[in-house]
């Protein structure tokens, strides 16, 4: 934070760098969090739970402005609105017409949505934030069922920690420099839906089967959805697709690793690669090549390499010293060369939790991205673990693939989706 | 709850169809979890293509009658200019209508090259250089200082763009050194005034001056 006279601003923090100059058309980089209750949402007391929340994250309080070297955010007086859905998930925050916020907070019967523009955070950054706004919004909405001390989620930050970029923290020059490109990665293909449009299927899955599942195999509930991923993706792939391997990016929340208690981005991604044209394509065989490769990378060394290489970018002079314009346009190439060695991603946020007293009043929680591909997310919490698929395309057969794999090792799936019904506006 | 017999799913949602494999769904429909959202409405299309349409039609009929009676030399392609330099000033009024000190600048820049372009290529007698881009940029400093305080604005709403118009204010400042300017006034009133206001920045805003450029400049 630098505050020195009027308005306060901060510097993007290393990962967020990125996201404006690759932010596009089919690509928002915007999260959603969906926190589904059991009764319908009152809009007054969650717009009232939302203007207590934003006083203690005050970096949601900023817009993002383009300095000469560097976008950054500045702190704003514009006051957060909650609204009805009216807009396809992941709709675009940044950049837009009006400067505004670079998140939004919407409701729909049960749900209360959080979107939010990856700049300002990440995914666990900003499920601190919906869990601090559901819980304000409950404690308004049932004053009587609880009593003090009232249940807080507030972590023990201070205003500095929340608003720290770790990855300078933990940022040390690596000896020597390595640019490597990626190689091409299988890359999904199909008939588009219109602009800005994402089909979501969010299915729920039974948190204690689902590990059992997963314990069988002697492997992790994240890696054995990896595995379904890799095969599902397989299912439509024709032989001269093979040739090209299957790259999945799962991106890890560094705060597990190295202490941070940081409201902003601090994740790095690892990859796990399958070629199908040399290896097996049995659930068991995926399955331990990714237990292999999740061994191997998620260790602190490696992801501390990670750190390493991500700011790298940031450090070097001549890119600094670049301008604005330009910069925005040479870090769109990288990123679509980047994206070319990708095919799909997965990124499970991990267990939700929320004070005992409250649990009865939340049905679920779901988190879903849109990245220009077909991506899912995961999250649970009690005993529902929800996997949610976004995705550009009409056709949804790595979706069917998926879950239908899933139903086979007998889980019981609820599947919630935003597809039209048959004879609505497509 | 709606159970896909094929796929062995449960389906929220009233959908009729499987999501999956599109096969009908047995059980009861419940109520949707996403909103049905119709494709909403562009407020300035409409407008926008009607004047779009008038231009064309006035371009064309001007170009017609000028072909037709040629004797008076090539009047038309002055006109269809003057069009073109009305659409770009209309577009960018339109893309920058949330930030309207941004527009102004963006203004100060496009309607300073389409002032040297028509001097240049109707007859080079320079009276851009010599009155209308001196009276243009002191009258832009000044409606650009009091719109902001009109406005109300936030120093990092309007510090950058007064800046730089101040700093465009010195333009006609460095022709008049460099000799190039027989009629001297203008630019020089322009310059006086450009250092006046950069004064005052300097003197009353100073460190909000300060601050903006450390934002804008970091590194
Ligand atoms: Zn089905």
């Amino acid at each position: 934070m630098k505050s020195k006279g009027s308005q306060r601003w901060w510097k993007l923090d290393n990962a967020a760098k990125i996201f404006p100059s690759s932010t596009s058309r089919h690509n928002s980089k915007v999260f959603r969090f969906v926190c589904e209750l059991q009764e319908n949402v009152d809009p007054q007391i969650l717009q009232a739970a939302l203007d207590q929340t934003v006083e203690r994250f005050p970096i949601y309080r900023s817009v993002m402005k383009r300095g000469l070297f560097w976008y950054y955010l500045e702190d704003s007086t514009l006051r957060a609105r909650v609204r009805s859905e009216d807009l396809p998930p992941c709709f675009p925050i940044y950049p837009s017409i009006r400067r505004g916020l670079l998140f939004r907070v919407l409701y729909y019967k049960k749900r209360i949505i959080l979107e939010v523009y990856h700049a300002l955070t990440d995914g666990a950054g900003a499920l601190q934030f919906l869990r601090t706004l559901v819980c304000a919004y409950l404690l308004a909405r049932f004053p009587d069922a609880f009593v003090p001390p009232y249940p807080t989620v507030l972590p023990d930050a201070s205003e500095w920690q929340k608003q720290a970029d770790s990855f300078q923290k933990y940022y040390e020059k690596p000896a020597g420099r390595r640019l490597y490109l990626p190689g091409n990665a299988y890359r999904m293909r199909g008939s588009r839906l219109p602009k800005n449009h994402l089909a979501v299927l969010e299915g729920q899955i039974p948190l204690a089967k689902a590990l059992c599942c997963a314990r069988e195999r002697g492997i992790t509930l994240t890696e054995l959805m990896t595995a379904v991923l890799i095969r599902a993706i397989h299912e439509r792939m024709s032989l001269r697709d093979m040739k090209k391997p299957v790259v999945i990016s799962i991106p890890v929340n560094l705060r597990s690793y190295f202490p941070s208690k940081s409201a902003r981005n601090f994740f790095a991604t690892i990859q796990v690669s399958y070629d199908f044209s040399r290896q097996e394509d049995s659930l068991d065989a995926v399955a331990a090549h990714v237990r292999e490769t999740f061994q191997s990378n998620l260790t602190k060394e490696y992801l501390r390499a990670r750190i390493n290489t991500l700011c790298a970018l940031e450090h070097s002079i001549p890119l600094r010293l670049v301008p604005l314009p330009v910069k925005d346009i040479v870090l769109r190439i990288a990123n679509l060369l980047a994206m070319r060695g990708v095919t799909s991603s997965f990124s499970n946020v991990g267990k939700v939790s929320m004070p005992p007293p409250m649990e009865r009043m939340i049905r679920r929680f779901s988190v879903l991205t849109c990245a220009g591909v077909l991506q899912a997310c995961a999250c649970s919490y009690g005993e529902s673990y929800v996997v949610s698929f976004a995705g550009p395309f009409r056709e949804h057969e790595v979706e069917r693939t998926f879950f239908r794999e899933l139903a086979g090792l007998g889980l019981e799936i609820v599947l919630t989706t935003n597809f039209p019904s048959e004879g609505e506006v497509n | 709850m709606r159970y896909c017999e094929a796929c062995h799913i449960s389906i929220e949602g009233s959908i009729e169809y499987c999501p999956l494999c599109q096969s009908r769904l047995s059980g009861e429909p419940e109520e949707d979890s996403y909103p049905i959202l119709l494709p909403g409405r562009k407020p300035y299309r409409l407008v926008v293509r009607i004047l779009a349409m008038i231009t064309i039609i006035a371009a064309v009929v001007c170009a017609v009658v000028n072909l037709s009676l040629p004797q008076d030399g090539w009047w038309s392609l002055f006109v269809m200019a003057g069009l073109a330099s009305a659409w770009l000033s209309l577009g960018m009024t339109i893309r920058r209508r949330r930030n309207p000190m941004k527009a102004a600048l963006w203004h100060l820049g496009l309607v300073s090259v389409l002032l040297l372009l028509w001097d240049w290529f109707t007859g080079r007698r320079g009276w851009s250089i010599h009155f209308v881009l001196p009276v243009f940029y002191s009258c832009m400093q000044f409606a650009v200082a009091i719109a902001a305080w009109v406005l109300r604005l936030r120093p990092s709403d309007y510090m950058l763009y007064l800046l730089l118009c101040v700093l465009a204010g010195f333009l006609p400042l460095i022709l008049l050194f460099c000799g190039l300017l027989q009629i001297m006034y203008p630019s020089a009133v322009c310059g006086g005034i450009s250092v006046i206001f950069l004064a005052a920045l300097l003197l009353f805003r100073g460190s909000a001056l300060k601050n903006e450029l450390a934002r804008r400049l970091h590194l």
